[in-house]
This record gives C-alpha cells, structure tokens and sequence, in this order.
C-alpha cells in the first residue's frame, strides 16, 4: 500500500498562457478510495497525470510512495501508478484481448504463468473471460472500455487511477466497474477515480476532492463536500448534488449524499416517529 | 386523426414507422434487430432503452436510413417515412427529411468549417438550399439550440455539450421532420448534458418528433412519453415512461434504473414507508 | 449575411484571389528553376517573394519559415557539392582526405538560391491564404464540392492526428511502454503507438461518413455558397500574363539570352 502527495503544485501549458494547476496541496493516504471532481477545465486531468510523470510540474513537487517522482521516469512509475484513460481507442492496439491485457503486465516484466494468471484474473474481473481471442474491435464501445481497465488492473499496481471510469457505461458495466473498484480497495491499492457522476462519487468513495480553475475547493467525506452549505459552492462550479443528498435536505435529514445514507436517516426517522417501531429495517451496505 | 400506440395503421400523424423490421450487418451471422415494430407519432418524444450492444444503435441507424444505404447489410420489414416506403429514397433525400445526431460530438463536425454559422450552413447548402434561404435557416437553428452567441466561433474549440448542440443546429437547418439522437449525452460531462436536455426539452415544446436512445433513465422520465425497451435486439416492451421505468424487471433486463426509483426500490426494501420520499421526490 | 464570414483580408496582397495567389508562387518556383546562376534567383527572391511578403506583413514569418523548413535539404546540399563536386579544381580548403573547390562552392549556392526561391515563393503562399479560401474559389470556378471538401479535410487532419498520437503515446507510456531506453526497444514501441493511431482514425472515418451522409454529403450537384473570394478581369489578365512567363523564361534560357547573369 503506498501514498501520494503533492506540494505547492503548479502546471502551466502554452508558455504561460494557461495555468491549468495553480498551488495544489494534497496528500493522499495508502489505501485510501478518492474521488475527483469538477467541470472540464478545472484541472483534474492535468493532477492525475502529474502522479505517473506523465506532467512534471512547473512549479512544486510530486511524491509518490516518499519519493520525489521527478528522479523516476515513467516507465518507473508505471510500476507503482497504474493509470486507465478515458478513450479506449487511443490506447487499444493489439490483435486480441489477451495480448492488449498482457502488454503492460509483460512491459513491467511478467512472464510465464505469473503473466498468464494477472491477465485471466483482469478478465475475469471485467466479464470478458472467454473473450481472449476476440478482436477487440469486434467488441462494443462499452466492452472495449472494460478492456482498458483490465489491460491496468493486470499490471498489479498498488495504486490505480481511474479517468471517466462510468462513462458511456450500461447497467451491467457500471456494476463491473463498482465491483472492480470494491474489490481493489478490499485489496489494499489506493484509488483515485476522475468523473463527473455524482451519485457514482457519493456512493462508493470515502473522500471528494473538488477541483475548480487549477484549485482544490472541497475536500472531504461525501456527507461534508455534498452539505446543504456547500451547494452554491458547488454550483458554481456547474456540479449539483445526488439527488439523494437533495432528497435528504428536503426532508430535513442532514447531509446524506448516498443512497445508502438516506435510506439509513429515513429508517431512524421512522422510528422515533412511529415509537411502535416498525419491523426492523434492514439495514444496506 | 390520433393513432393509439401499437397500431399499425399508417396514420396521418405518424412521422416513422417500422413493421417488422430486422437488419443483419453484412458479414455478421445474427441479425442486429430482430422484428421491430415502432411508430413515432408526430410531436412525440420516444424512448429507447436496452444495454449495450443489445440493438440501440442500429435501430437509430435504421430509423435514419443510414442502415442499409450507408452501412452494408440487409434489411427485411418496412420503413415508413411520413407514410412512404422510405426503401426507393436515397440517402441525401432521407437526409432532408430525417436527422441523425450520434453519441461523440467531434465526429460530427465537417472539420472544414471555420465557424459554428458555416458549421450549421453546411446540411442545407449539401442539399443545394439557395444562399438567402440558407442564411435563414441558420439563424433559426441557431436561436432554436439558443448558441447564436458561439456563431463566430471555431466550432473544433468548443466544449463537448456545445458541439453537441451545433451538431443538433446543424440538423435542424435542413428542416427534417424528425429527429434521431443515438446517446447523445453519453460522453458530455453534466453541464454538457444539462445543456442538451433543456434545448430537447425546448424542441419538444415545440412540436418536435425525436427519437432517442439512452442510458440516462433520468433524462428519459424527464422528456419522453413512451419508452421501448431493447433486449437482444427485440422489442420487450413498449409502453408509456412511467410504467416502464418502474418495471421492477427492468435493471436484470440491462437497464439502469432512474436516480428516483432506485431510491424508491432500496426504501421499500428496508421496509421504510415511500410516503414522505415520494414527497420530496416531486 | 453576418459580418464576421465577410472575411476581411490584413493587406492588399491577401485580398488577392487564392488562385492569382497559387499561380504567382508556381511561376515564381518555376521561373527560379529556370533561370540559372546566382543573380537571377536572388533578384525573383527579393522582387516576387520578399517585396509581396512585407507588403502582406509576413516577412519576418516567412523568412523564418521557409529558412526552417529548406535547412535540412540547404545543408546537405552545400555539404555534398563543396566537398564533392566532380571536376573541381580551384582548392579553397582541404580537410583530410575532402577538398572544398570554389567550383563546388558557387554550384552549391546556385542551388541554395533555387532552394530558396521556391521555398520562399511556396511559403508566401501559405502564409497569406487560408486553405478555406483556396477551397471554396476553387468550388465556385466548378470543382465538384466532394472533391473540394476531402482536399480541404486532409490538409485539417493533420493537427488532429498529431494531437491523437500524443494521447496515445501517453496512455501506452503509462502502461510502461519504453520511449526513454535502448533503440531496439524503442522500435518495439513504435507498434503500441501506430496502431491506434491508424486503427482509431479508421474508427473515426467511418462515423464521420455517417454523419457526413446524414447531412446530405452524398448529393449530387453543386451548392449555393454563402461566400467565396472576388476575382477581377485584372487579376485574370496579371495570371495569363504570369503563366507566359514561363515559356517566355524557358525560351530565353534556350537562347542563351541570360548567360550574362552571373
């Protein structure tokens, strides 16, 4: 399990005519589950990259696992950061499933039935076992997403990060996804997930980091960065609230941005209004 | 004269409509689409739904006429456009009287345009449109998508909801009689997606015919009267919004649910009373 | 009409049609290449490449650019015809077993100058019209606007390519692909690179002729532009007058008429 910091961060592009990261501080603990958000532009890509060397900072300074990544190449860090990118199609070049998942696996030196055994277990994860031969062309948008994902969860890095995990996703992949991601925190790694799907956010991670114009401006458990208090705040960063966090101050439950804590908050609700009580609600993880 | 949903009578007021349609891609062994019956009534908003790969997009690409003209493989069944065999139109006449909207916003640009304006000029001016008629269509479509203010603009610098819009605007000024959207929010962020959904919203008002595949179950239960779920390639259900989104069948059907009536599945299933949820939730 | 697609050109020399434009920099390459020596290149150079770039306003770009761009091809030139040239005898400098003769050295910038006069002429050109422009004057005189429209979207896909293989460089780089080890490795990389970049412009195409069809691409005829660049009987006359002057150089040339350029 490792961490990751970042001190006094800054990114500027085009010789000075975009400061995309503008003084970032941030540490994030071994084994923590985070989730980045905010509108196109507010810096979240340029942060992730910063964590694999991708970027190298202008100003300020990267650790990754105590150790200043500007002495590590990306090559070195690729062992330690895994990192899955949005667009399947500028990433997908090989014949087959199996051999896309194994390329990077294979680069960070597997071989043999270690290999073999990363890349089934990547597959299964995702649902595409059985899919080792097929093109993955021949794919659909959302199974050539799962691929991306499989082909970085193959190379075992104590770290994974995560662009737009949920996008363009159906039912059945959005819950590969979340299983995925479940499991990797039960396992240990630290995640870091970019997207834009609030209830996604609120529901499976235990720390928000909002990020608007190259700053970071909330950061915190889900009930603390979803609260009634921080809505403007959060609007004017075109993000709105769950709606199970809206449902939640309309009833005048408090801050519960997932599903799971309403259901929790109008369970209790019920019970000091109907004294009687009423059967034992069960309770959802 | 009103049609009742499910009739196959050709209508006056149905736009499109598909009898038995299936479509097979060349070179594929199972067709795509299997026995589709769909109308769209005029001024309707219609609903798709299915999981991926489960026929969403080829019904669109169908629907548009783009399957089999464009993209090679068979198809069996009727397509009416406006009560005509849409089978001896080609593609460019479809085009006037049926656009198509896809899922990735910078596909869709001509990548020849400086501008949004020329951006949006170019449909009408492939279809031979004379220059003045040309010039007041764009600026309907404009207003119509409400992005006159990005007009001068490089349509290749705009944000994803944006371009999404000027594709749309570039739909809309070859004056089609309805529209298909084929996940059109699926890549946007949420102001993008916020964006597309009011200017729908606002199209619908106006007497709009869409057709719309979606994952977004919220945005459908916001705009659409009907919904057809896919599976497989097969209509299992046609029905209005409300009783399909709340078919308990639904999610093992691939279907996400709606933010609103998941909550509403997890309340009943922790034995909480939906009243005072169902409250907030209007 | 709104007023911004009334483009409205920085200089007199903008203004001028694309097609005045484009026969001005063909003649002026072709009538370098021509004239033989020194002298005569170096006058077209100053009088049909450097006089219309500062009245355009570019010449500090594009002499810049076209020094740029005929660098690689000027030095192995000068390299191969100082050192190398057959027949000479007039040594200037002797470097080991190589001799620079002067024979070589004026051949060499003879050639320079030719280098650079249709370097210069071309760059004139795309500095001072737009790809848009020439597209559109060409549609209007009856090229077939599909034609027009894949010369024109060829030219733009290259920024969009180029930006396409940096994300892909940098997804495979997070993967651990080597861009930083030994060659052999690196030309390993090379396949994890190319591939999507071709493959997904394959993708790519093939929603862009959908939606290009859905918008009524695939008709036939010709179509009402909203805009395309003025041409003036002068300006025609200028281009009949420029086209002669090529046969008119060959001929003079021929003829030993313009022996005495140095």
């Amino acid at each position: 399990m490792i961490g990751l910091r970042v001190e006094g961060l800054a990114h500027v592009y085009l010789a000075g005519a975009v400061r995309a990261l503008d003084g970032v501080d941030l540490e994030i603990g071994p084994g923590e589950l985070v989730a980045l958000v905010g509108q196109n532009g507010s810096g979240k890509s340029t942060l992730v990259r910063h964590l694999n060397g991708l970027l190298r900072p202008t100003e300020g300074r990267v650790w990754v696992d105590g150790v200043d990544a500007a002495g590590r190449t990306v090559a070195q860090l690729a062992r330690l950061v895994g990192s899955v990118f949005q667009d399947p199609d500028r990433q997908i070049f090989a014949g087959s499933v199996r051999a896309e998942v194994e390329f990077g696996p294979r680069n960070l030196g597997l071989a043999g039935t270690q290999l073999r055994a990363a890349v089934a277990e990547a597959l299964a994860a995702v649902g595409l076992d059985g899919q080792e031969d097929a093109n993955p062309f021949d794919l659909g948008d959302t199974r050539r997403k799962l691929l991306t994902l499989a082909s970085v969860l193959a190379m075992g890095t104590p770290v994974l990060v995560l662009d737009e995990p949920t996008t363009g996703q159906d039912a059945r992949g959005m819950g590969l996804v979340r299983a995925v991601i479940a499991a990797a925190h039960g396992a240990g790694r630290t995640i870091i997930a970019v997207s834009h799907d609030m209830s996604f956010v609120a529901d499976d991670f235990d720390r928000i980091i909002v990020m608007s114009a190259g700053r970071v401006i909330l950061d915190g458990a889900p009930e603390e960065v979803f609260a009634e208090e921080q809505w403007p705040l959060l609007a004017s960063t075109f993000l709105e609230p769950p709606l199970a966090a809206r449902v939640g101050a309309r009833l005048g439950l408090g801050s519960t941005p997932a599903d799971a804590a309403l259901i929790r908050a109008l369970a209790d609700r019920g019970q000091q209004l109907d004294g009687k009580g009423a059967k034992p609600p069960h309770q959802p993880t | 004269m009103a049609c009742s949903p499910g009739s196959h009578e050709t209508c006056t007021d149905t736009v499109l409509s598909l009898r038995g349609v299936s479509y097979r891609y060349a070179g594929a062994t199972d067709p795509a689409i299997r026995d589709v019956d769909l109308t769209l009534q005029d001024g309707e908003l219609l609903g798709i739904v299915g999981a991926s790969e489960a026929g969403k997009t080829t019904l669109c690409l169908v629907a548009a006429g783009l399957a089999p003209r464009t993209i090679r493989g068979s198809l069996s069944g009727t397509v009416h456009l406006d009560g005509e065999d849409a089978a001896s139109l080609q593609m460019h006449e479809l085009a006037a009287r049926i656009g198509i909207c896809f899922q990735r916003p910078w596909t869709q640009l001509s990548g020849v345009c400086e501008t949004v304006f020329e951006e949006v000029a170019f449909g009408p001016m492939n279809l031979g449109v004379p220059r003045q008629e040309t010039l007041a269509r764009t600026d309907e479509a404009l207003t119509a998508l409400a992005i006159t203010d990005v007009a001068s603009r490089d349509p290749a610098r705009l944000s994803g909801g944006q371009m999404q819009l000027v594709a749309i605007a570039g739909l809309l000024a070859m004056e089609p009689a309805h529209l298909v959207l084929d996940e059109p929010t699926a890549q946007l962020d949420p102001a993008g997606t916020r964006l597309v959904a009011d200017a729908l919203a606002r199209l619908a008002a106006n007497g709009a015919s869409i057709l719309i595949a979606e994952q977004r179950t919220d945005l459908l239960a916001a705009l659409c009267s009907r919904i057809i779920v896919l599976q497989a390639g097969r209509v299992i259900r046609d029905g209005p919004t409300v009783e399909v989104l709340t078919d308990p069948e639904l999610p093992r059907q691939g279907v996400p649910e709606t933010s609103a009536g998941r909550l509403r599945r997890l309340a009943t299933e922790a034995g909480i009373a939906t009243e005072l949820l169902d409250q907030a939730l209007d | 009409m709104p007023a911004f697609l009334e483009r409205s050109p920085p200089s007199r020399w903008h203004a001028l049609n694309p097609l005045t434009k484009l026969i001005f920099a063909t003649v002026t390459a072709l009538v370098g290449l021509i004239v033989g020596g020194l002298i005569g290149p170096l006058i077209l150079v100053t009088v049909a490449v450097l006089l219309p770039a500062s009245v355009a306003g570019v010449l500090s770009r594009l002499v810049r650019t076209s020094v740029l761009v005929s660098l690689p091809i000027a030095i192995s030139t000068l390299l191969i015809n100082v050192f190398f040239f057959p027949g000479g005898q007039d040594v200037l400098l002797r470097l080991g077993p190589v001799v620079a003769t002067r024979e070589g050295v004026s051949f060499a910038l003879e050639i320079l100058a030719r280098i650079l006069t249709i370097s210069g002429a071309i760059t004139l050109f795309y500095l001072t019209t737009r790809p848009s422009e020439l597209v559109l004057d060409l549609e209007s005189r009856g090229v077939s606007p599909r034609v027009a429209f894949v010369a024109h979207a060829s030219v733009q896909t290259v920024p969009a390519m180029l930006e396409r293989a940096s994300n892909i460089v940098a997804a495979q780089r997070a993967r651990g692909l080597d861009t930083e080890g030994s060659l052999v490795r690196r030309i390993r990389g090379l396949l994890p690179v190319v591939a999507p970049v071709v493959l997904g412009s394959i993708v790519e195409v093939e929603e862009r002729t959908l939606a290009l069809e859905a918008r009524g691409f695939t008709r036939p005829g010709r179509r009402a532009l909203l805009w395309f660049p003025a041409d003036s009987a002068r300006q025609r006359a200028a281009r009949w007058l420029l086209v002669s002057a090529v046969p008119a150089a060959a001929l003079a040339a021929a003829y030993g008429l313009l022996a005495w350029l140095p």
